[in-house]
């Protein structure tokens, strides 16, 4: 074993000292202490030219290692233990003139005086060197001796001992209704509901809390909460990240990570199954499934890059997550050259680069919404129970949407009369010239003709074409847009396409139509003002392959659905817009994008425009349907079964039922079938790692085998280096590191900082830790009681220092503003998941489902759109999708991550992008953060559905105003609280009594459907009390 | 419920803890917006890790930064570098020994033939200065003399991705703060009532859809997120949730917040917690930004004579002229770092056909941004920089005349301009060889324009730090970068 791993009975190599007292100075005892006085300066001030970095080293000196500290140079030593006059270190920093001083003027990193007393005294005392902290095993200090009723546990005895030798007080436990708050919100990541708190306030039993404990802890969603900041360390997403962004599927490894939380998987088996699932010998699905950790890395499929160098990238990161997420180690740093500040050296990296390099993941993948491979078929590891629930759900759906209740019918019917009564009134077509047209994607087989068609000369593939063109001057207003698709005049049998079709007619699908006009011309339709569209008919169409070919598939950005005409129709077909507005006159330039999106040449040859006044003349019923519709009387059997199952299939009453459908019968398919889960494997011809010149990929030098940092444990001998031996390694207990930075992280969670506060960084530029004797417990005690997570979590939350009120005085929080001596209780923002999922929670919205693909709820406009390569790429996720129904409620870890453009209500709340490992997430405070929870239409919504369950709560308005204060914050409301209160319900009241129109507006908002049971101006009125509640800090804070 | 009762008596503290609401507090609705959101060093919303150092290291020649970034490659031989050598090697093979043996995008690695096409259209020796600019530019021609033109830049990134992110974040990788939130950690905002750093996108007519752009461009990476550019959007709602929720008065989320003071209020003084009143603060502004922000937003006091200057696009929200114009709108209210990201500059194909629309979407309103800062006086400190994250080749991408040929990423070389607040107008830095191939002199590389920014705002690059997994990070990264003195002015 190497030197420094050998257990040091003397770890806080002490020297007694009579140290001038500073404020800042860490030495309380009269000591320096070499890790915790010396090694922070040399390291900070020093190692950059004298540290393990042997590539930036000056004057062949090196200050990390005693040895070399203390060897003989001309005409003396850097250091001469106990004399400081005789050492060179200390004359050089000593030194006033510029040219001698070190560090040098130009490094910008001055020694404070109080620094260079330290390194005197230090020198003076013998110069004792001692092994950096992290990088020597934990080992069980034995627990400080208090009063048990100082110290009920021995983490408080930990934290208090250093308090009171100081002679500081720490603070009296929380009131209850805090603590179970502060404990819901972080066991599970939801609040607790009033009765819950009422029930635990008035449960006198001694073991109530402990009860509480345990039941939120067996909660299911305890596991979401548990998997929230690994996802982040896991830099999990639901896109590729690089270039084009498209779309991918890592569900399948998000259930996994929620189902070990779940089953309280050891943690040293959850790091293993991540790192080596494949390579275990009782591999299976799901332990290949774990391995997608290492897939959550960003790819990319753009052809231009270079395939050694996305490959490359791809390992640095891997490489660099294993580093941080796992070891707690910056090893990324030594990518380019030797680490400058812990001992890795550059070959040392490339031994860990070289276990991530042999896998047989391409250069370029993921392209079409397809994961790259490799890829195993894979069911869900999570299991949840609700099969045969969902099944009877979808049985009872598919039966209501079977036989539509005869008054839908009828009002669907009387709907279709009355717009067939207005078709075509005052139509009349304006035909537009069009000036340019353009794809992005190639420059000829395109033009304007005849100064009247946009024409396609020859086949392509998956292009939006942008045509612009002037519109005519018309004496009553535009209402719409048709666009005549015509064959070639001179080959008319060939069609109106370039693909697809039958007996030699081709066709074409035209799956996103945009329009935007504007008093000046654009030759590109413009995103941030789309002219929205009403609604779309088509003189012809196919109605069969599931509605998939409807001129509604046009108005949608997914290719998957879009207008095709049934190709036995003759002639010219086409498909007309109605806008939602009627165009504003000084209107004079037109510009429609016409996305032909299904990467199979599908086409159009020749495009005609005009714009329309009046109203449109065509339907979107089908033939068959119109005749029935149009039917006076009453209709056989047959035919009104006909008609229902059209309704079914297209009633916008009938709106939501369809969407319920859709959903069960996916979620059905998400917790029975298979899909393609990313996961590692070994290459059959396993690449080489060499090391890169300068982190270089097109500079290798020697080549490297797999291996680990000598300042770390050895593999074991005898064994094949590759991953599972370094997962392995990583998990044995005599490991220095993996233990203390899993606890570190736990508490982190808990408390909102770790007991080491650079989570990531656990080398020499990385913090102390602030209670290094129980950070060595708590990890010590975990692994010895088998990784067990629960039991921690159990251990922290249980702690009167967890416990602890979070108020203190000013002069307390004066004297420790980050809480450092832990004399206080936790108090901090929620992360943005939970704050969102708070008010989801206390509104009553929440679906509470596990697992399964991310959702798409609401977000303003189109911004993926903005920003995307959509029109010339077959990726996915280049426009958002809104999803609906239960999906625009779920928990917040299961939203949809793209990584160029994270959710913005959640990003604004400093989620990360999840483009690289983060494990410390900042806590802003922004003006932009209120107007998410006051405007976004999530919040706005919540509101509205939490005033339906405050006003069906309670009869009076005060028991309603309690209740609500209760379960949005946890606590009764003051006196003054309620005064508030109810002075906004009058006002509020009044004022939506007098504008009804305001309140069917306020009460428009989102898509959860309404109770009619509570008249629309108290609704609205309590919609803005209730929104109050959820602004209040509480609504953001674990208190 | 009793949940108050076990609670400290609230009388014995209570003038001590209001005393401490009001100095965490500075006083409700005092606190500057730039302090939360632009994040400065005494603002309570610098509670978060990593306070900014205060304000610049040395006098700024420049307050104001405007980043003008034309994404995906503008071709330096087209615009601004035409050699006499590519006329007359105009078809023929791109010598080898020019060529070398560096490496080129997958792309173009593959094709048998590098005949060289030289410039589209001709053009002209501008101004006093003389610079040569393309006729396809043909205002930014008048305004020559502005330009500070470096035509050495080099970088060695020859992908959009990896080559954006490091000319936007100083790294080719992700996980690194933007240029702008830099300048917004290191100087805060000038304005307190606006963000320091503002983004806008906008489309090119060149080739639409461009490549994608990232949020990281402007992310603050791994500086608190209060440092991220906020994006400002054409339309009813500039930036995103600034408008009330239909339904809802002005006055009466004037008087909902109010209750929310109220309440938060006496909630803090029962919890002695400073966040609250920094949050109430972050409510104040918001409140006001939904006034502040429309007002700037709305160009219907911009008189006929500027709307002309800028030309007819600027009618068009969104369009890049009309962010030339809301750029001048906020740098003149003082916003720290102004960007624009315009796409569609990636000419692989259809040269011919897209380079001219591209032209035309920038060319008058970035002479008239400059123009316009003049006229008001901001020009004197206000840095703009043209901006892109390479040049294009000198060989044609596909078969030479064919009207879908066009050039490939060219990273070893290309150009971009600076004007205004601390550099030489009319001045030319840097030379490419014979082919405008590699960097014959002056090499610039995308650190040292970096650090040359960072230098007219008064910062100096090696000192404007942030503490990170361990390393002193900076913009320019761990390379040594320099200053380009010979561009100052």
């Amino acid at each position: 074993m190497p030197r420094s791993f050998r257990r040091s009975s003397r770890r806080w190599l002490a020297v007694p000292v009579a140290l001038a007292a500073a404020a800042t100075a860490p030495a309380q005892s009269g000591t320096v202490d070499f890790p915790r006085d010396v090694r922070p300066i040399l390291a900070a001030h020093c190692y950059a030219c004298h540290g393990p970095d042997a590539g930036a080293r000056k004057a062949d000196l090196r200050l990390d290692r005693r040895e070399d500290a203390l060897a003989a140079r001309d005409g003396g030593a850097a250091i001469v233990p106990g004399d400081p006059a005789a050492s060179a270190l200390w004359q050089r920093v000593a030194a006033t003139d510029p040219e001698e001083v070190m560090p040098p003027p130009d490094a910008h990193k001055p020694l404070a005086p109080e620094q260079k007393e330290r390194l005197r005294l230090w020198i003076a005392a013998g110069a004792p060197y001692a092994a950096h902290w992290a990088f020597v095993p934990p080992v069980a200090a034995p627990v400080p001796s208090l009063p048990a009723a100082d110290a009920p546990t021995p983490i408080d005895a930990f934290v208090r001992a250093p308090l009171r030798a100081q002679g500081l007080a720490w603070n009296g436990e929380a009131d209850r209704a805090t603590l179970l708050r502060r404990l819901s919100l972080d066991l599970t990541g939801l609040p607790p509901s009033a009765d819950e708190v009422a029930a635990f306030v008035a449960d006198a039993a001694p073991d109530a809390y402990e009860r509480a404990v345990d039941r939120l802890l067996a909660s299911p969603h305890c596991a979401e909460r548990l998997a929230l900041p690994w996802l982040d360390a896991s830099r999990y997403a639901d896109t590729n990240g690089f270039s084009i962004d498209g779309g991918r599927h890592m569900w399948l490894w998000r259930d996994w990570v929620i189902a070990a939380f779940a089953a309280n998987k050891p943690f040293d088996r959850f790091l293993v199954e991540q790192l080596a699932g494949d390579l275990l010998p009782d591999a299976d699905d799901a332990t290949r499934t774990a391995t997608g950790f290492q897939r959550n890395a960003m790819i990319t499929h753009e052809g231009g890059t270079i395939a050694e160098e996305n490959l490359v990238t791809y390992g640095v990161d891997r490489t660099k997550t294993f580093g941080e997420a796992v070891l707690g180690l910056t090893v990324g740093c030594a990518q380019c050259h030797d680490h400058k500040y812990d001992p890795i050296s550059q070959r040392e990296y490339f031994g860990l680069f070289a276990f991530f390099n042999q896998t047989s993941e391409p250069a370029h993948g993921g392209d079409g919404g397809h994961n790259a491979p490799p890829t195993l078929d894979v069911g869900t590891a999570l299991p949840t129970g609700e099969e045969d629930a969902l099944r009877a759900r979808i049985a009872a759906l598919q039966a209501q949407l079977a036989a539509p209740a005869r008054d839908v019918v009828d009002a669907w019917v009387a709907e279709q009369r009355l717009r067939l009564a207005a078709r075509g009134k005052g139509l009349a077509l304006h035909r537009c010239a069009p000036t340019t047209i353009s794809t992005p994607n190639t420059g000829s087989g395109f033009r304007i003709a005849d100064a009247q068609y946009a024409a396609v000369d020859r086949p392509m593939s998956a292009l939006a074409f942008d045509v612009a063109m002037e519109l005519p001057a018309t004496s009553s207003p535009i209402t719409g847009l048709r666009v005549v698709m015509h064959a070639d005049p001179s080959k008319p049998a060939e069609g109106w396409g370039w693909g697809g079709g039958k007996d030699g007619k081709r066709t074409f699908a035209l799956t996103c139509l945009s329009v935007s006009v504007g008093t000046v011309r654009s030759d590109q339709v413009n995103l941030y003002g789309l002219t929205p569209i009403a609604r779309v008919t088509a003189s012809s169409w196919q109605e069969s392959n599931d509605g998939r070919d409807r001129p509604e598939g046009a108005l949608d950005t997914p290719a998957g659905s879009g207008w095709m005409p049934d190709i036995a129709a003759e002639g010219p077909v086409h498909l007309t817009a109605t806008f939602a507005e009627p165009l504003p006159p000084d209107a004079r330039h037109l510009t429609a994008q016409l996305h032909f999106g299904r990467w199979g040449e599908l086409t159009a040859r020749r495009m005609e425009f005009f714009a329309v006044s009046g109203n449109d003349d065509g339907t979107d019923l089908p033939p068959a349907i119109l005749a029935l519709v149009q039917y006076d009387g009453p209709l056989p059997d047959a035919e009104r079964q006909q008609l229902a199952a059209y309704v079914a299939r297209h009633a916008p009453a009938l709106e939501l039922l369809r969407v319920a459908l859709k959903n069960a019968e996916e979620r059905l398919a998400v917790r029975t079938q298979k899909f393609a889960a990313m996961v590692m494997d070994t290459a059959q011809q396993p690449r080489p790692t060499h090391v890169l010149h300068r982190g270089a990929y097109d500079q290798p030098r020697e080549p490297v085998a797999a291996g680990v940092p000598a300042a770390l444990p050895p593999l074991p001998a005898g064994v094949a280096a590759d991953r599972l031996a370094l997962a392995r390694w990583a998990v044995d207990p005599a490991h220095p590191l993996t233990a203390r930075v899993a606890v570190n992280r736990f508490w982190q969670m808990l408390f909102g900082a770790g007991l080491v506060r650079t989570p990531a960084d656990f080398g020499t530029q990385g913090e102390l830790p602030t209670h290094p004797e129980l950070l060595d417990r708590l990890a010590v005690d975990f692994v010895r009681h088998g990784w067990d997570v629960r039991r921690l979590l159990r251990q922290i939350v249980t702690s009167a220092t967890y416990r602890q009120s979070a108020v203190v005085d000013l002069a307390s929080r004066a004297r420790d503003p980050d809480n450092r001596l832990l004399a206080r209780g936790p108090r901090h923002r929620l992360p943005a998941e939970l704050v969102r999922d708070h008010a989801l929670a206390v509104s009553g919205l929440l679906v509470r489902q596990l697992g399964g693909p991310s959702v798409n709820p609401y977000t303003p406009g189109d911004p993926w759109r903005e920003i995307s390569h959509f029109g010339s790429s077959p990726a996915t996720a280049q426009a958002f999708v809104q999803d609906h129904g239960e999906k625009l409620w779920r928990r917040s870890l299961y939203t949809y991550w793209k990584r160029t453009l994270p959710p913005p209500n959640m990003a604004l709340f400093d989620a990360p992008n999840r483009e690289v490992c983060v494990v410390d997430r900042a806590a802003t405070n922004t003006p932009l953060q209120a107007l998410v929870l006051l405007n976004d239409v999530t919040f706005v919504e919540a509101g509205r559905a939490f005033a339906e369950r405050i006003v069906q709560r309670a009869a009076d308005d005060d028991a309603r105003l309690r209740w609500a204060f209760c379960e949005a914050t946890s606590r009764a409301p003051a006196g003054e609280d309620l005064a508030v209160l109810r002075r906004a319900l009058h006002r509020e009241r009044a004022r939506y009594a007098g504008d009804p129109t305001a309140a069917a507006r306020l009460l428009a908002h989102g898509e959860a459907p309404r109770t009619t049971a509570i008249a629309p101006a108290e609704h609205a009125a309590w919609t803005q009390v209730a929104t109050l509640l959820l602004n209040l800090n509480d609504a953001v804070t674990k208190p | 419920m009793n949940a108050r009762s076990d609670r400290l008596p609230d009388a014995a503290l209570r003038p001590a803890r209001r005393a401490f609401l009001a100095s965490a507090a500075g006083g409700l609705g005092q606190i500057a917006l730039g302090s939360l959101l632009g994040g400065c060093a005494a603002g309570p919303g610098a509670s978060v890790a990593g306070a900014a150092p205060s304000g610049p290291h040395f006098a700024p020649r420049a307050r104001r930064v405007l980043v003008l970034f034309q994404s995906e490659g503008v071709s330096h031989i087209d615009l601004f570098d035409d050699k006499p050598s590519l006329h007359a090697h105009a078809g023929k093979e791109l010598p080898p020994s020019v060529r070398g043996s560096q490496r080129v995008t997958g792309m173009t690695s593959g094709q048998g033939s590098f005949p060289v096409v030289p410039p589209l259209l001709p053009g002209k020796r501008c101004g006093q200065s003389g610079l040569w600019i393309s006729d396809l530019m043909p205002h930014l021609q008048a305004a020559a003399d502005e330009l500070c033109v470096v035509k050495s830049m080099h970088t060695e990134a020859i992908n959009h991705d990896p080559a954006i992110t490091l000319l936007n974040t100083g790294n080719q990788l992700p996980g690194y703060a933007s240029m702008g939130a830099w300048a917004s950690y290191g100087l805060g905002a000038e304005n307190a009532d606006l963000p320091a750093f503002v983004a806008m996108v906008s489309q090119g007519s060149g080739k639409n859809p461009g490549q994608p752009i990232f949020s990281r461009l402007w992310g603050s990476g791994f500086l608190p997120s209060s440092h991220q550019g906020v994006g400002l959007r054409p339309g009813a709602d500039p930036v995103l949730y600034l408008r009330d929720p239909d339904g809802v008065a002005r006055d009466q989320r004037r008087a909902q917040l109010d209750d929310l003071q109220a309440l938060d209020a006496r909630h803090a003084e029962d919890v002695q917690d400073p966040e609250i009143a920094a949050r109430l603060a972050a409510y104040e502004l918001a409140f006001r930004m939904q006034t502040s922000v429309p007002e700037l937003a709305d160009l219907r006091g911009e008189s006929e004579a500027t709307l002309a200057m800028y030309g007819s696009d600027v009618r068009r929200p969104g369009s890049y002229a009309a962010n030339c114009l809301m750029a001048r709108r906020l740098l003149e209210r003082g916003v720290r770092f102004v960007q624009l990201y315009h796409r569609g500059w990636d000419q692989h194909i259809a040269l011919a056909r897209q380079l001219p629309n591209q032209c035309r979407d920038v060319d008058q309103a970035t002479a008239a941004v400059l123009k316009d800062l003049r006229q008001r006086g901001l020009l004197d400190d206000t840095l703009v920089v043209f901006a892109t994250e390479f040049g294009r080749t000198a060989y044609s991408q596909g078969a030479l005349g064919d009207p879908s040929s066009g050039r490939d990423h060219h990273g070893r070389c290309f150009t971009m301009w600076l004007a205004g607040g601390g550099v030489r107008g009319g001045f030319e830095h840097g030379a490419t060889d014979d082919f405008c191939y590699n960097v014959a002199s002056e090499p610039v590389h995308v650190r040292d324009l970096h650090a040359t920014i960072l230098h007219c705002l008064g910062v100096d690059h090696e000192r404007l730090v942030f503490p990170f997994r361990g390393l002193d990070t900076k913009l320019t990264g761990v390379e040594p970068a320099r200053v380009v003195r010979a561009i100052l002015a």
